[in-house]
């Protein structure tokens, strides 16, 4: 009877792990299944209503979480302040000269968000447990025009972009996973470049240069490329802010022809993101 | 754990709210710049109360419906929360301990053996960028995080499946008589 019942356990033990193996084998690589979408469909008004009601909550833990952390920055942030003071007032007469430049040249006023792109507004409902992937899930879907591949930027920044897609969700990687490659230009350097996540860390991303003729230096932006070319196509449109070089010394750029980048975008502490639809190949 | 309906539906409720409360708080809070993940003490949980087959089948439903609910490749995270499952059920069924520290610390390791283990599921496919050695420190902070939502899940847990308990019917069958002016 004992041994009956252990054969039993055994046998469901195999055919789980084996379920398992076969599930792994036949979606990885894919989107969205039909019954991804399905269940995602069937949860998301669920996990909006619990994201809203726990909002406070989450709110109040973080709060704690950051002030301990400010309180260890405040002295590392009145330095910087005080080089920014000075970079500003140098930033301002170069915006000054930009915008005449740019009435000269009729260049159009778009920001950072794209010419030819609709901004779709979404809130983040679900984020990835484990430090090893980098996804966030959004309320909005293919329902309110959303697309396999479009950009995904918040107030500061790129975050990522869009990787799979159901009728009312769609599922965001963040620059910070380990599989995102971004194009981008070193500004007003000019170089050229492709940004890497480091994973566990997702303030650190890693720039490889392409074309190391020019040195870069610490505080330089860094913002998409939107280049094209046959081995590697980027899927951002051009001119969409990354980051800013917070590491480039010598030995780094010339031997290892890399440099570090912090991305504007807090992606630990995404709450509101927006699609830009419209724009993707 | 005598599974009846009303208990299987207490713990697909369980399950359900486990999944949705991780990835819509626990996954959104930070504290020492780490989130918690409270699935595999869940199943730790499930384990602990219900044996290997109960854990295993636990950890195959929670792993499907988050890798469903992330559209992620399904059968990953499965994969991982099968083997937590299937490690706590066999605690439960080999080992006579009974501390009230075993469903802590069981939440613990086997949330640091979860985390090398999505590690590990994400490394045979191919990690083509730098690891950094935060991630040690993210998984041990974790895992002790584990350690205290673990008791309070299990507390809960067990609070909640009590008429199904084999060997708190027991207790309670064994209890001694209560002896007036004793």
């Amino acid at each position: 009877m004992y041994r009956k019942q252990v054969r039993r356990r055994r046998a469901v033990l195999a055919l789980l792990v084996v379920g398992s193996f076969a599930l792994l084998t036949l979606t990885y690589g894919q989107g969205s299944n039909g019954l991804q979408r399905g269940v995602t469909a069937i949860f998301a008004p669920a996990s909006s209503v619990l994201d809203r009601a726990l909002k406070p909550a989450r709110d109040l833990i973080n709060w704690v979480d950051e002030t301990f952390d400010a309180r260890g920055k405040n002295h590392q942030l009145e330095e910087e302040l005080r080089v920014e003071r000075k970079a500003a007032v140098g930033g301002k007469a170069a915006l000054a000269e930009n915008a005449e430049f740019r009435k000269l040249l009729k260049f159009d006023k778009s920001g950072a968000i794209p010419a030819g792109t609709k901004p779709v507004t979404g809130r983040v409902i679900g984020l990835s447990p484990t430090v090893w992937f980098s996804d966030v899930m959004i309320d909005v879907g293919s329902g309110e025009g959303v697309a396999v591949n479009d950009p995904v930027v918040n107030g500061d920044g790129l975050i990522g972009r869009v990787t799979a897609v159901t009728g009312s969700a769609a599922k965001v990687m963040l620059i910070s996973d380990h599989s995102s490659r971004v194009g981008v230009r070193i500004v007003p350097a000019g170089v050229q470049g492709i940004v890497k996540a480091t994973v566990g860390e997702p303030e650190r991303l890693v720039l490889s240069f392409l074309n190391s003729d020019k040195n870069i230096h610490r505080g330089e932006a860094v913002v998409t490329s939107g280049w094209h070319s046959e081995e590697i196509e980027s899927r951002f449109p051009p001119n969409i802010p990354v980051g800013e070089v917070i590491k480039a010394t010598l030995v780094e750029q010339e031997a290892q022809e890399r440099s570090i980048v912090r991305p504007y975008a807090d992606l630990r502490n995404l709450s509101t993101v927006q699609v830009l639809t419209g724009g993707a190949p | 754990m005598i599974l009846t309906p009303k208990i299987v539906v207490r713990l697909l409720l369980v399950g359900l709210l486990g999944v949705l409360l991780q990835l819509t708080f626990f996954s959104q809070v930070e504290l020492f710049h780490v989130s918690p993940d409270v699935l595999p003490a869940l199943v730790v949980c499930f384990g602990l109360l219900g044996g290997t087959m109960t854990g295993a089948v636990a950890g195959f439903a929670l792993g499907f419906l988050l890798d469903c609910l992330l559209i992620q490749p399904l059968g990953g995270a499965s994969l991982v929360l099968i083997a937590v499952g299937y490690a706590a059920g066999t605690f439960r069924e080999r080992f006579e301990i009974h501390s009230r520290l075993v469903a802590p610390l069981l939440c613990a390791i086997l949330t640091l053996l979860a985390e090398l283990g999505f590690g590990a599921i994400e490394a045979m496919f191919g990690i083509d960028t730098e690891v950094s050695p935060l991630v040690v420190r993210d998984m041990l902070i974790k895992s002790i995080f584990a350690f205290f939502l673990g008791w309070a899940i299990y507390v809960g847990m067990r609070r909640l499946v009590r008429p199904a308990l084999v060997d708190e019917a027991t207790v309670r069958r064994t209890r001694r008589p209560t002896v007036l002016g004793a």
